[in-house]
């Protein structure tokens, strides 16, 4: 029905085109198209038509894609939203994106880069009458979620909602009540559903001054889960929850401090979203992180796995410049609401909520430090650009066995007693009873038992760029990375011995005696390394509006999970000067070892005109995770291949 | 059948809208709103009325953003007496928005800062790639776009803006 509405309006903004010349409007085409040596292809292309008539405005997204980098083919029409605008009314219907407050109930984007969409499709309505503003929304999303397959979503979710919210603004404050209900038919592991309902209600407050600024925002979460199993009472609390986030800026001059809070709680026991694990933070709700936004790919890899249900942290960034030189410093630590200890053994855990509102350093708490400091800035009459930075960030990724507790040994005594009174029966025996007493006398020790995984790393982002007067700009970009990814023991028991239900000291005899250990989870070719060494390099020429041309070799010498360059290249082959590969005394296809952990690619972009543009890639490009708003994937490697890609706006 | 017709629609548009693209004197720019960095609110032809307008969209990750971005506050400055005015759109997300404030104070810049988090903007102007930059005349009209930002390309900015402020 609505297709059929938008329909015929954008055809009657075509005849008013047509007949009055009063229609403005926009285009933007998107065009990437991929082909690698082991079949990671894809092509997308998307068309946007942007209309704008009077107060109508109206959008349409068309994609072909077969198939898209990540998600289903496509060939139809994505997105589309009509609009009126007037003086006091806001209408909008079809594909609705807004953000209330933060994000801590309402924050909607499309992501075509992490296949990440929270749009919904239906109604928008809003009414201002100033100071205050009501807003409506109701329609319905469907959000897919990747299984095992990293290019193509498995799991749907459907969400049917419907939200609320009051403003009132005067000046540079502001204060909005919210609300947003959504029924769930949630898709389990075993393609089962679940139907759930969530409710969100909250409040946001912000003020804009000239040397500060704040904002807070407040939601409280409850989820009710239909539950149709005999016995069971209907509509039972499956999980309630909070979030609050706080932010406090100061500016002095051409400085400026930002520090940031937030508590989100809404599901302390489901860390990790999967399938099975429903009812807490909802799509619809995607809040800051309190994370530094990195442009380094290194940096970005190393992107920390945010829990939206269940985490807590600070966040300091100071902005300021002297001279000519801009200076960044960030500082961030957050951690889970609680410590997580076992109970006895490593499978049982009970949880402890922190005692202040802070984030913990406590290993079972999941801590998370990062820290950034750049300088950046022009020399030499502009021409000379330089950017130096330093990341370093360390992360307790998760624990095996926390325990600090007694454990108890019980010393059984077995005694046999001999009846040696005269027996009929037997009359050449005495008789034996064994009645076996058990002597319970047992000894109580401290265990002492931590076991979890740590990842530290730094970094050093580097660019250096020359810019000439013809022109022709010369740049030079190198990161290097140096990463530590280790099994950490410590305590005075080694591990847990389950068939006895107890822990193994580690010297049975001295209780007291501890140990540690740190085993590196890296290796490269079944040999273990300790350090992980990163490097990235790319050398850059440009010549202004004309083109641009870059060369970017990654190189590493230990992964988690093992992941060479299987393919070799001619690209490869003339960067290293490998003669034999062009003499054909190497083969094609093996790259040598010399080049395996290294991912080189080369890029040519060409602008067709100011606003139209085309880019040639070709090489290969080294997997992993990929964030991108604060929404991570990981994406596979793309192997001896070659990428094209065209943009354009009228 | 709907969306068929939709699809058809849908390319007659986008022809229609390519060949008129030539014609770059019937472009003009839709009237939108948006809320600037003080809190206060704006729309798009309250700012043509004064002059010309050069909109660019940027986020504090995007490191061209960055470097074009100290060019165009000195034309800002430097034409502003000729009633020019620039208007940088940050589509930063509210996880980084923050910052914003503390980013444009720490560089002194004095152009206008608008905020639009959830690219609403940025997708009605055709914005996406950053950085994005549109000019737009003291009539409303749209006279050049440029994407992307290479080193010396600045040059070409300040040539687009010196024509339109001797053609106005």
């Amino acid at each position: 029905m609505i297709s059929k509405i938008v329909g015929f309006f954008s055809f009657f903004l075509f005849l008013m085109a047509l007949e009055a010349n009063e229609l403005d409007f926009n285009a933007g085409v998107n065009s990437s198209f991929g082909n690698s040596y082991d079949f990671y292809s894809f092509s997308e292309n998307t068309l946007d038509l942007n209309i704008f008539y009077k107060n109508f405005q109206s959008w349409v997204q068309y994609e072909y894609s077969n198939p898209p980098d990540i998600g289903f083919p496509i060939n139809d029409i994505r997105k589309f939203r009509m609009e009126y605008d007037s003086r006091n009314f806001l209408i909008k219907l079809g594909d609705i994106y807004e953000i209330w407050g933060r994000g801590l109930s309402l924050n909607q984007f499309d992501d075509q880069t992490t296949n990440f969409d929270n749009g919904l499709r239906g109604l928008f309505i809003e009414y201002n009458k100033n100071p205050f503003t009501i807003s409506h929304i109701n329609g319905s999303s469907e959000f897919w979620n990747l299984g095992f397959d990293l290019r193509v979503p498995y799991f749907k979710d459907k969400h049917n909602m419907i939200a609320n919210r009051f403003q009132y603004e005067k000046g540079t404050f502001t204060l909005g009540l919210t609300q947003l209900q959504s029924n769930e038919v949630h898709s389990k592991q075993d393609l089962n559903t679940a139907n759930v309902s969530h409710k969100i209600n909250g409040f946001y407050t912000s003020l804009f001054m000239k040397n500060f600024d704040y904002f807070i925002e407040y939601v409280d979460k409850i989820s009710t889960e239909e539950v149709i199993s005999i016995g069971s009472l209907p509509n039972d609390s499956l999980k309630h929850g909070y979030g609050l986030y706080a932010n406090y800026n100061i500016y002095l001059g051409s400085w400026g401090f930002l520090s940031e809070y937030k508590k989100y709680a809404f599901d302390s026991f489901h860390g990790d979203q999967n399938a099975d694990d429903y009812g807490n933070q909802i799509l619809y709700q995607q809040m800051p992180s309190l994370g530094k936004e990195h442009n380094s790919t290194l940096l970005g890899r190393l992107s920390h796995n945010y829990n939206f249900n269940d985490e807590r942290g600070v966040q300091y960034e100071l902005n300021g410049s002297f001279y000519d030189i801009s200076l960044t410093a960030q500082y961030a630590h957050l951690s889970r609401n609680q410590t997580w200890e076992s109970m006895s053994g490593p499978f049982d855990w009970v949880r402890k909520p922190l005692k202040s509102n802070l984030p913990s350093t406590d290993i079972s708490s999941l801590p998370y430090y990062e820290n950034y400091q750049e300088l950046s800035g022009y020399f030499l009459s502009d021409q000379l650009y330089f950017k130096l930075g330093r990341g370093g960030n360390k992360e307790v990724i998760g624990t095996n066995w926390y325990y600090n507790g007694l454990q108890t040994d019980t010393t059984l005594t077995t005694t046999f007693n001999y009846d040696t009174s005269y027996s009929i029966y037997l009359p050449d025996y005495p008789i034996i009873t064994i009645d076996s007493l058990v002597d319970t006398s047992s000894t109580s020790y401290n265990i002492n038992a931590k076991n979890w995984r740590e990842s530290k790393s730094y970094t050093i982002p580097f660019e250096l760029n020359y810019s000439m007067s013809n022109g022709y700009t010369f740049g030079i970009g190198f990161q290097y990375q140096e990463r530590k990814l280790v099994e950490k023991r410590e305590g005075n028991a080694k591990s847990y011995n389950v068939a006895q239900s107890k822990w193994i000291m580690v010297n049975p005899d001295d209780h007291s005696e501890t140990f540690k250990s740190s085993v590196s989870q890296l290796s490269y070719d079944g040999q273990n390394k300790s350090t992980q060494f990163n490097r990235l390099i790319s050398l850059t020429v440009s010549k202004a509006s004309k083109w641009s041309f870059s060369l970017t070799q990654d190189w590493t010498n230990a992964y988690e999970v093992q992941n060479v360059d299987p393919y070799y290249n001619p690209l490869e082959a003339l960067i290293y000067g490998d003669l034999k590969y062009f003499t054909g005394d190497r083969d094609k296809v093996k790259p040598p070892s010399f080049i395996q952990d290294k991912w080189l690619s080369a890029e040519f972009i060409y602008y067709i005109t100011s606003s139209q543009r085309i880019s040639i890639m070709y090489g290969s490009i080294q997997g992993g995770l990929f964030c991108s708003n604060g929404i991570c994937r990981l994406i596979p490697s793309f192997n001896d291949g070659l990428k094209i890609g065209y943009s354009a706006s009228f | 059948m709907t969306l068929k017709m939709i699809k058809y629609i849908f390319i007659l548009l986008f022809f229609y809208t390519s060949l008129s693209g030539a014609d770059e004197s019937t472009n003009l720019i839709p009237d939108l709103k948006i809320k600037l960095l003080d809190g206060s609110k704006v729309s798009l032809h309250e700012l043509v009325e004064e002059g010309p307008l050069m909109i660019d969209f940027w986020a504090t990750w995007c490191v061209p953003c960055k470097k074009v971005m100290k060019y165009l506050d000195q034309y800002n400055q430097e034409y502003q007496s000729q009633g020019f005015k620039v208007l940088m759109i940050n589509t930063d997300s509210p996880r980084s928005i923050g910052k914003v404030k503390s980013y444009i104070r720490s560089q002194k810049h004095t152009f206008k800062v608008g905020l639009d988090p959830n690219k609403v903007i940025s997708k009605k102007l055709n914005g996406l790639v950053m950085p994005t930059l549109i000019l737009v005349d003291k009539g409303g009209e749209i006279k050049w776009r440029h994407q992307g930002y290479l080193p010396g390309e600045e040059v070409e900015i300040e040539k687009q803006i010196k024509l339109l402020l001797n053609n106005k």
